[in-house]
């Protein structure tokens, strides 16, 4: 039996880890924890390899995932949004309300939703660069705020095609339909997953982000307007997470003011997952989609298994150092 | 004091009566300088003497109280670093290089100033073809699509420098060029230099390390509490030279102002 003693043995593991797993921020790193993931689901419970429940699982994972698109973005420049799931509940109810209550039809109610999405993230960007107030902090003002927000819409209670007399539909439960034997909502993912990923590798748009998150003052310096890059990485966060919220209206036939809860740290564990630094700079919107994805498998194998939910967060608190610890960034952590 | 050694051209920017105050200290105060198309001029003098703030005003960092910028002959105005790029066609490489370390060499050289495609993608074959063209023109193996923070703190000087080139700059300014590298390659940075003057650059060059400031400068700047001291061709000049004119109030004292 050999035991690993000298400091070169450990270096020479530790290079072909790098080898097959990628540098800091590679789409090799999540899709190793999804095989992972996939095969011991697979030997825990044999039904998990269904078409059925894999399909059940990217619906279930998709609003997720696209929570965690806008995450990535966020934080691939080095700041945190903590407040995308009161966006989502908040948003999600606005859209319901208008939709139910307010008798507009989805092509009204809908843009108006994302737009107050886009208005928040705006708010939020403004107070982050031109106000100087840490991310983490405004966001933490979102995530509280908002909460009251989604509160407003109707006294508290959710809503719902049944919250008004006659019965009056959303109009846009479509949406978590099906198309060709697809469910809509898988598609919407991979189309927003594909759009996101297609602008931060092949945009110019995507290197300004990276070179905020790597080095801010690489970009101030060759004049680029950091400020507003900064505040649309919110505002496509924001509009991201109403669309989630209309996604989960569509998917439940109604919203609560407490959708959504816990989504904000599950999409931040999704992305830190997924192999993207928390100082930003490198990764890939691929991959925070999938470590959303590998969240979302816990969830489902807690309920295939039948066992209570306390698992679940014990299982991402477990995932999450170990994705921490790949993660992990050069020179000082915050 | 200004001496024209060649009469035939005019100065590519001329600084005319800079001043700059913070509060009672005037920081720059009243500078003129003229500098030649293809020189190398270093710029020395102590801490506190001037050279930071001439530095920051010519390149948009912070505003003159007065004084004028002439460049090729036609006064501009310079009131952020965008429009000094813009105005001077200047490129400012300051100590620290402000590169991004996690992208690639082509993208970090084309930052900010994307070649496109449909109007909306980057151009990345041409980004990677011209990076890599200007990377041979300084001689350097350097690889397009090495991420930067695996570069040597001297090849990373030169990604600095290759923007300067790419973006056909006429000036090229460089704080502190060989404060951050290792002493052995020293010499490769002030090689550069050479190069870029060979390539027809001008560059103003500030550093601490006086011997290096001999080996590349055409005219050395003597900043001294705000002013130009004195403006010395280098010709057989010393360290010793060059430090009693930089120090010459100190020796007399509260001598003219």
């Amino acid at each position: 039996m050999t035991v690993i003693t000298a400091t070169s043995d450990l270096k020479r593991i530790r290079s072909k880890v790098t080898q097959i797993l990628g540098q800091t921020g590679s789409v090799r790193r999540p899709i190793a924890f999804l095989i992972i993931a996939l095969v011991i689901s697979t030997l825990l419970e044999p039904s998990f390899l269904t078409v059925r429940n894999l399909e059940a699982l990217l619906v279930s994972s998709s609003f997720l995932m696209v929570i965690a698109v806008g995450e990535a973005v966020v934080i691939i420049t080095g700041m945190i949004d903590l407040g995308v799931q009161s966006i989502l509940a908040s948003g999600g109810m606005l859209v319901a309300f208008l939709s139910v209550f307010g008798e507009f039809p989805a092509a009204i109610s809908i843009p108006t939703g994302l737009l107050f999405g886009a208005v928040v993230g705006l708010v939020v960007g403004l107070l982050v660069t031109k106000g100087r107030i840490p991310s983490f902090i405004v966001t933490l003002g979102t995530y509280w705020g908002l909460r009251g927000v989604a509160l407003i819409f109707n006294g508290g209670n959710y809503i719902s095609p049944y919250s008004v007399t006659p019965v009056r539909n959303f109009g846009f439960e479509g949406i978590a339909g099906k198309m060709f034997g697809v469910p809509n909502l898988i598609i919407i993912a991979m189309v927003i997953i594909a759009a996101a990923q297609v602008a931060l590798t092949y945009t110019p748009f995507g290197v300004w982000l990276k070179s905020i998150g790597s080095n801010e003052a690489s970009g101030r310096t060759v004049g680029l307007n950091t400020d507003w890059i900064k505040i649309s990485a919110f505002v496509i966060s924001g509009v991201l997470a109403v669309l989630a919220g209309i996604m989960m209206t569509a998917w439940q036939s109604s919203v609560y003011p407490t959708t959504g809860a816990g989504y904000s740290l599950q999409a931040i564990a999704g992305v830190i997952l997924g192999g993207i630094p928390f100082t930003g700079g490198r990764g890939t919107i691929v991959g925070a989609a999938l470590g959303a994805l590998v969240i979302g498998l816990i969830d489902d194998m807690i309920v295939l298994l039948g066992l209570p939910a306390l698992y679940q967060y014990i299982f991402v608190a477990i995932i999450l150092v170990v994705a921490g610890l790949q993660a992990r960034s050069k020179g000082f952590v915050k | 004091m200004l001496e024209q050694t060649e009469a035939n051209d005019a100065p590519l920017l001329a600084i005319r009566h800079l001043n700059k105050s913070y509060g009672l200290v005037k920081a720059v105060n009243d500078v003129s300088l003229d500098v030649k198309a293809g020189e190398v001029v270093g710029l020395v003098g102590d801490n506190g003497a001037g050279k930071s703030t001439f530095l920051s005003l010519l390149s948009g960092y912070n505003r003159k109280d007065s004084g004028e910028f002439v460049y090729k002959g036609k006064s501009v105005t310079i009131t952020s670093p965008r429009t000094s790029r813009r105005n001077l066609n200047i490129e400012m490489i300051y100590q620290n290089l402000s590169l991004a370390p996690d992208l690639p060499v082509w993208q970090n050289v084309f930052l900010g100033e994307e070649p496109r495609r449909f109007f909306l993608f980057l151009n990345k074959r041409q980004m990677i073809e011209r990076t890599l063209d200007v990377l041979e023109q300084l001689n350097s193996k350097v690889q397009p699509t090495e991420f930067v923070g695996n570069l040597s703190g001297g090849e990373q000087q030169l990604v600095a420098i290759a923007r300067a080139l790419l973006f056909e700059r006429d000036l090229i300014i460089m704080d502190e060029p060989t404060a951050a590298i290792s002493v052995a390659k020293i010499e490769d940075v002030l090689q550069l230099i050479r190069d870029l003057k060979k390539h027809g650059k001008t560059v103003i060059l500030v550093s601490h390390r006086l011997e290096d400031i001999l080996s590349v400068a055409d005219r050395i700047v003597v900043f001294s509490l705000g002013k130009i001291r004195d403006i010395l061709e280098n010709k057989n000049l010393s360290i010793e030279d060059l430090v009693r004119v930089m120090f010459q109030d100190r020796n007399r004292g509260e001598g003219q102002a």
